[in-house]
């Protein structure tokens, strides 16, 4: 492929590291030492009626990121939060958001982004469910979906917004969003939204922005290039970090299937298919195109699958992802549109069709599966080509990936 | 000597080799029920066995057909997880306990909302009383709040029904949740297991504490779950500390302790055989950022009177966190932190097994 990398350095960990160190290295005057934990939530000095949210959402005691994150969200402090897929990073802003609200006052004080407008609408439904005894104004302002409508709730007042950067931009630009009361900035997934992709749009917000504003950015991948770029535009952050080695999921079994051609790939997962729906599965491909081919493959079979990428209109994306999440439909085809963020209770098997083209996403895929508190499996199918990068993968983020066994329905 | 009999669903159960060792004639395939969004909470059947109610952190508790695992309908009104439901005897009222920090009263057949006690905590625990003309709800700690032990009167005309407490129970350590609080032998006593591992009983009458379980003897850990006999004889209940203890329902006496390798979460008997089950796994929180071998969420099987495993019924994929026995003992349901719930109906084999 024109311009791409050299097979192999993408996963290079001397390279990552060294990369990584030079940011870090002699930096420590950019950031903020914050070492405090705090075991339960009644320690962190949160408001009641927030209090009351985190309870009745069923949270009972923080996990690790959330003992460590959302003290120093909550007192203005910008924040870079990386921790494990799964592991309540989100719960994490929004709680930090929620705190910092002036219910009284009807404008956007908190602008959230988010890559895809599926995560998007996820963290809109989890501040909604923490903020409710707050009474927390939240509005979904994704592409794909009325810009009338979404004029209309932005001026008729709401506490938060959370968007994808093309219709945030476009709202505020329209000024129906008005940036003058915003003082809390979050980027979910922010090395996706830092990355060549979506650089550009979060600069374009970011202007538009308040001069003061307190910036948080959470992944459960931060490499060396995502961190340079927040030096532009936080001040003295708060940084916790997981090193690239602990950051795979131990709960998720990790497998690899020698398909040797790409041609047998369809075959295995035929083979593989009344596997796949004993519970949910993702299914992940590298292009859309191959995501409508296999779709019909699978379905000329009579294999019952919903496939869904960024192509689709959004009306089609949104049934799919409900019927999905609601478990009327079993196994789900898509791009790594939905690699990241999406928290689908019942998805313990993740295929990799294809490895992916970005190495971060190897571990967002898997992060579908084993989410909190469920252990989960992941099966890599692997073309001769294929071999090098999946060694790389397991160097890179030190995990082991066996070999299929033939009982894989015993592990679901 | 004992060999494993393993069928291709999961289920384990040690059976004697003989020269007329009998072969799994029928599967005891399970019914996956797929209907909540969230985490499972508690499960609950109806006196007669024919439904089955499931309570989870989506808000929603729902009712399943008990034969087929069929979903009938769900009670919407809450607003936060619901942590334990109870059926009236008639299979007329249900009552849930949630996050929210209120407990419902729901018409169990249309799904209306009947009547909603409101407390300034989670409520954590419910149980109608014999006759149903009573309720007793555990509340946890918030925010200069204690937990607490609340008996409701139930009106039999929803209309009557008012959210007076007529007793209200305070924990000596009000900081600690009491998970589970049931009805004693003709409601004359309530039992109470929490956080602080202590087991307590209570006069339903007066909210003296009765007696108390032994330090020595009794869980060291908190107690997540409580289970009582048919008879009201005798309780189990499950713990952190890795075991399950038999306790005699007056004397608070131990009776016998189960022991396994992980947190129980929750505890069923069998009404119909010696034999008691236990659920659980590690800590959510360290579900996934363990080796996957670390989970052991199977449903085990004990002996009630010899103490020893029978057998194991795999197919969470995380821990589990309720256990219900069907009233005529013939099936089993468990609902884990996967967001599933698990209906087994037993095939022969398992009425037969011999140690």
């Amino acid at each position: 492929m024109a311009g791409s990398a050299p097979e192999g350095t993408q996963f290079d960990t001397r390279q990552f590291d060294q990369r990584l160190n030079e940011v870090l290295d002699g930096q420590d005057e950019f950031f903020t030492s914050y070492d405090e934990v705090h075991e339960s939530f009644d320690a962190m000095g949160l408001q009641e009626n927030l209090l009351r949210g985190i309870y009745a959402y069923g949270f009972e005691k923080p996990s690790a990121i959330q003992q460590r994150g959302i003290v120093p969200f909550c007192k203005g402090l910008d924040v870079i939060q990386q921790a494990q897929s799964g592991t309540g990073k989100t719960a994490t802003f929004c709680s930090g958001v929620l705190q910092q609200l002036d219910y009284a006052l009807l404008q956007c004080q908190a602008l959230v982004l988010a890559p895809t407008r599926e995560l998007a609408q996820q963290i809109e439904k989890v501040m909604r469910a923490l903020g409710d005894y707050q009474g927390v104004k939240v509005h979904a302002c994704v592409g794909g979906t009325s810009v009338r409508e979404d004029q209309r709730i932005l001026q008729a007042g709401v506490h938060v917004v959370v968007g994808t950067p093309g219709r945030v931009f476009d709202m505020l630009r329209r000024q129906s969003l008005r940036p003058d009361c915003i003082k809390m900035f979050v980027l979910d997934e922010a090395d996706e939204m830092l990355s060549r992709g979506f650089k550009d749009q979060i600069y374009d917000i970011f202007q538009l922005l308040p001069p003061k504003i307190q910036v948080g950015v959470f992944s459960a991948t931060m490499p060396p290039e995502a961190l340079e770029i927040t030096r532009k535009f936080m001040s003295k952050p708060v940084r916790i970090l997981v090193k690239r080695d602990e950051l795979t999921l131990e709960g998720i079994k990790q497998f690899y299937v020698n398909v040797e051609k790409e041609d047998w790939k369809l075959e295995t997962l035929c083979d593989l298919y009344e596997t796949l729906a004993i519970t949910q599965s993702v299914i992940f491909v590298n292009t859309r195109r191959k995501v409508d081919w296999l779709t019909d493959k699978m379905r000329s079979r009579d294999h019952t699958v919903s496939a869904t990428h960024g192509d689709m209109d959004q009306n089609t994306r949104d049934i799919i992802m409900r019927e999905f999440r609601s478990g009327s439909s079993r196994v789900l085809i898509t791009t790594d549109l939905l690699a990241r963020g999406i928290d689908v209770q019942q998805v313990s098997l993740v295929i990799n069709f294809d490895l992916p083209t970005q190495p971060e996403n190897y571990l967002h895929r898997i992060g579908r599966s084993g989410r909190f508190g469920r252990k989960g499996v992941a099966i890599n199918f692997v073309t001769l080509d294929d071999q090098r990068m999946l060694f790389d993968i397991q160097k890179f983020y030190n995990v082991v990936v066996e070999e299929l066994p033939s009982n894989v329905a015993d592990l679901l | 000597m004992t060999i494993e009999c393993v069928n291709p669903e999961g289920l384990r159960f040690n059976q004697m080799k003989s020269s007329s060792h009998q072969t799994l004639e029928t599967r005891m395939r399970p019914i996956l029920m797929k209907g909540h969004e969230r985490p499972l909470t508690f499960l609950r059947y109806n006196r007669n066995g024919d439904l089955l109610f499931s309570c989870a952190k989506d808000h929603t508790p729902t009712v399943w057909f008990a034969d087929n695992g069929e979903r009938l309908g769900t009670y919407r009104g809450h607003s936060g997880a619901v942590w334990c439901c109870d059926i009236s005897r008639d299979s007329s009222r249900l009552i849930t306990g949630s996050a929210d920090q209120t407990a419902k009263l729901w018409d169990v057949k249309s799904g209306k909302e009947l009547f909603t006690f409101k407390f300034g905590a989670p409520a954590r625990s419910v149980d109608f009383s014999v006759g149903d003309h009573l309720a007793v709800i555990t509340t946890d700690h918030f925010v200069g709040t204690s937990s607490a032990i609340h008996v409701k009167r139930i009106a039999e005309d929803p209309e009557d029904q008012v959210g007076d407490s007529v007793l209200v129970l305070q924990s000596p350590d009000g900081k600690k949740k009491i998970n589970r609080a049931v009805w004693g032998p003709l409601n004359q006593t309530i039992v109470s297991g929490g956080e602080d591992a202590a087991i307590r009983i209570w006069d339903a009458e007066t909210g003296k504490l009765l007696k108390q379980s032994d330090e020595e003897v009794g869980h060291k850990e908190a107690i997540t779950s409580l289970c009582k006999a048919a008879d009201d004889s005798h309780f189990l209940t499950g713990s952190h500390d890795k075991t399950a203890k038999l306790w005699d329902m007056r004397t608070l006496t131990l009776i016998k302790t189960y022991t396994t390798v992980v947190p129980v979460n929750a505890v069923a008997m069998s009404p119909l055989l010696n034999h008691v089950v236990l659920g659980g796994g590690q800590d959510a929180s360290a579900v996934t950022t363990t080796d996957h071998r670390a989970g052991k969420f199977e449903a085990k099987f004990y002996d009630t009177i010899l103490q020893e495993e029978i057998g194991g019924v795999k197919g969470h994929f995380g821990p589990i966190n309720a256990l219900a026995f069907s009233p005529d003992g013939k099936s089993f349901s468990s609902g884990g932190e996967d967001g599933y719930v698990r209906l087994h109906h037993f095939d022969s084999n398992y009425f037969n097994i011999k140690i």
